[in-house]
């Protein structure tokens, strides 16, 4: 198993590494570089989670600094990588009046950024609908409100990678699945549905079917956990003989 | 408000004249850029020509309990001079710390200070009664900033050049040529080294869990550390680096963490009964009522002692925890409430909107709550499966009463969950994934295919241990 480490990304520029090694991850100046980093993230397709993680620091520190479009893009761009836990430590660094329900700001105009609580607590109401494996209310939720393809629409082929992740989600637990079921999973019907399969997954559809080729995941084999027997475990009782012959 | 401010050029300390002492407290208001001038008849400073034991043995001495707003407010002064003192001097101070513990002890309180300061203002605006004390917090904006507590720690990390320390020792090399003019003394080697543990703390405190982690890439975490050699250092750090990890989801090497300590801990209490045992015993409950959680979330083999103590102390809440459904989430919400750290905000609050003020430990317990949610059908799916090697879909569903799309849905989750990022070697961030349940399954068609870990006989403990009792 490879090993994984959080604050790893491939794609990470030499710069950023370099802000993030060091104090200037607190200077209020390199805003702006994170922030530029973040929308190259969601042109190109990339993402780096440690380095979203501490321009939302920085906004955590300088709230006059904050811009609502950079926290909800840094957000979106986490959904794609779920069911990690990337989401929830976003929302972590977020003021915590934000995940207040919103009915009960509506009478007090002071809180003025009441249309952000709102963004937020809709992904995070996507978030929840993801993570609980509930794709097709997923689509549906994205479908019921303008705001959504607003909150989308910096995310370069946001839908296309949502579809991506449910699959290798689905490929995990699958061998087999129900068209049907899984065009609500994946909010595509007819050619486009058959396109997806064969060309991005290499699954085979089989009339009302859909085979999963087999992987480590999904194989679901029954093992059987040996005790591994170091010869340090030993090293005393040897020791022993030597000290005492029988 | 840049924290290369603590590095900046001292003021010379040339003779210790009051003009001197003076020059030294303006050097420091300035630091933490103080908009007025009426906390002068409050301040107290650290002053190197005075009787330096005592100074020394008031900042590592816990605040009085009933300290007055006023008292807090000093108490931050007479730190930031001190560090001011230590770090801005010219060349370094030699002094030896006065005791053993006496460096954990002043970080400990430094930090402990900072966090009840913000929990108290956090109090004081969602109640936004107590007008007087709210005028004192309004004039004093950047009393405890973290901006101030964080430069102090990174200061004092740097100038020791603790870093560099660590990394010889991993590398098994002499620390002496690392560590520098500074470095070399105890007073800094001790103070940068558990202004590490302090980082992890704060970055904590404040939410950010992934660095918290993050923090402790220079320190091993063995018995050989300098920690371990601090009971109340040691207790802190795992419960830190554990809650870290439950909060990132890594239940199994959260539990790993809490095990650790907790054995410790139980081992070692008959020598350990002081005052700083008093303290730790409520840590150890909050620790036992987090292992239970991450339990629930992961069902694991616990150590007996443990498994025993989590019985005595949390029997009822454990059992309906794992027993998940709805029933389990007020207890998750207690237990979590009456084990996580203090959160704090980074910022003042809006005084001028108590209603808007929402405590942060609320927004953590929030967002932990939505994981639990998300989870609490799988120790019931779990119990079913076990039953069985094949299972239809629909029939599983009738027996659990849901919707067949659902519990569809929840096989994927349960899924999802026992694949987890577990640590194996190098930093506390890196792991490689792996099953950690002893179920697995596979859906074919409404059809589940089932397979079970079993785990295969122990012998070699037994045998050992009947071959010492033989010899």
């Amino acid at each position: 198993m490879p090993i994984i480490s959080f604050d790893y990304s491939p794609d990470r520029p030499e710069h950023i590494e370099t802000i993030l090694n060091g104090l200037d991850r607190y200077n209020p100046e390199t805003t702006e570089i994170f922030s530029k980093y973040v929308m190259e993230q969601c042109e190109n397709r990339t993402y780096d989670c440690y380095a979203n993680l501490a321009l939302l620091k920085l906004f955590q520190f300088n709230p006059h600094l904050s811009r609502d479009e950079t926290v909800t893009n840094i957000l979106v761009k986490a959904l794609t990588v779920f069911p990690s836990p990337d989401f929830s430590l976003c929302l972590s660094l977020l003021q915590p009046h934000v995940l207040r329900p919103i009915s009960s700001s509506h009478s007090n105009p002071a809180a003025g950024d009441a249309p952000f609580s709102e963004a937020v607590q809709q992904l995070n109401k996507l978030n929840n609908q993801l993570s609980s494996a509930d794709y097709a209310s997923f689509w549906a939720t994205l479908d019921s409100d303008d705001l959504f393809a607003d909150l989308v629409a910096d995310v370069a082929g946001f839908e296309e990678l949502m579809r991506v992740q449910i699959a290798v989600e689905v490929s995990k637990c699958v061998r087999e699945i129900q068209r049907s079921v899984l065009e609500d999973w994946l909010n595509l019907r007819a050619g486009e549905f058959d396109n997806f399969i064969n060309k991005v997954c290499g699954w085979e559809i089989d009339g009302a079917s859909v085979t999963v080729p087999a992987n480590k995941e999904n194989e679901a084999k029954g093992t059987v956990v040996r005790e591994n027997v170091k010869f340090d475990q030993f090293s005393r009782l040897i020791k022993r003989a030597y000290e005492q012959p029988a | 408000m840049s924290l290369r401010q603590g590095a900046a050029p001292a003021r010379p300390l040339a003779d210790e004249s009051d003009a001197e002492e003076d020059a030294l407290v303006e050097d420091y208001r300035e630091q933490v850029r103080y908009d007025n001038n009426d906390t002068q008849d409050t301040f107290t400073s650290f002053d190197p020509q005075g009787a330096i034991a005592a100074q020394l043995a008031a900042v590592a001495a816990p605040l009085d309990f009933q300290a007055t707003l006023d008292t807090k407010l000093a108490s931050y002064d007479l730190y930031c001079s001190l560090f001011h003192y230590f770090l801005n001097s010219e060349g370094p101070i030699d002094i030896e710390p006065p005791s053993h513990n006496w460096a954990w002890e002043v970080i400990d309180e430094f930090i402990y200070q900072f966090n009840s300061f913000c929990s108290h203002r956090q109090k004081l605006a969602q109640k936004g009664d107590n007008q007087e004390e709210i005028q004192i917090m309004r004039d004093n904006q950047h009393t405890w900033g973290c901006y101030s507590v964080l430069n102090v720690l990174y200061s004092l990390i740097q100038r020791s050049q603790i870093a560099e320390q660590q990394a010889a020792i991993k590398r098994g090399e002499d620390t002496a040529q690392y560590a520098g003019e500074y470095g070399n003394r105890p007073l800094y080697r001790s103070l940068g080294y558990f202004s590490i543990i302090g980082l992890l703390r704060v970055h904590c405190l404040l939410g950010d869990f992934s660095l918290a982690l993050k923090t402790l890439d220079d320190i091993e975490l063995n018995k050989k550390s300098m920690f371990a050699r601090v009971m109340d250092a040691h207790f802190t750090t795992y419960y830190y680096v554990g809650f870290s990890y439950m909060m990132m989801r890594r239940y199994a090497d959260a539990i790993r963490m809490f095990s650790h300590i907790l054995v410790y801990v139980s081992r070692t209490k008959n020598y350990n009964k002081n005052a700083q045992y008093d303290n730790i015993t409520k840590k150890n409950d909050q620790m036992y009522a987090l292992i239970a959680m991450c339990v629930a979330f992961q069902p694991t083999r616990l150590d007996d002692t443990i498994h025993t103590a989590i019985r005595e102390k949390y029997g009822e809440q454990f059992n309906r925890m794992q027993r998940g459904g709805p029933e389990s989430l007020p207890i998750f919400e207690e237990m979590f409430r009456g084990s996580c750290p203090k959160f704090i905000s980074p910022t003042p609050p809006d005084f001028d909107n108590p209603e808007i003020n929402v405590d942060p430990i609320e927004h953590h317990l929030a967002i932990f709550m939505d994981e639990v949610k998300n989870n609490m059908w799988s120790p019931t799916v779990k119990s079913y499966l076990k039953l069985y090697t094949t299972m239809d879909l629909k029939k599983l569903a009738g027996f659990l009463e849901v919707e067949p799309e659902k519990l569809r849905s929840q096989l994927l989750v349960n899924k999802q969950r026992s694949r987890q990022v577990r640590w194996s070697e190098g930093f506390l961030l890196d792991g490689e994934v792996v099953n950690s349940s002893d179920l697995d399954y596979a859906l074919q068609g409404d059809l589940i295919h089932v397979s079970e870990v079993k785990i295969g006989r122990r012998l070699v403990d037994w045998y050992l241990r009947n071959l010492a009792r033989t010899y």
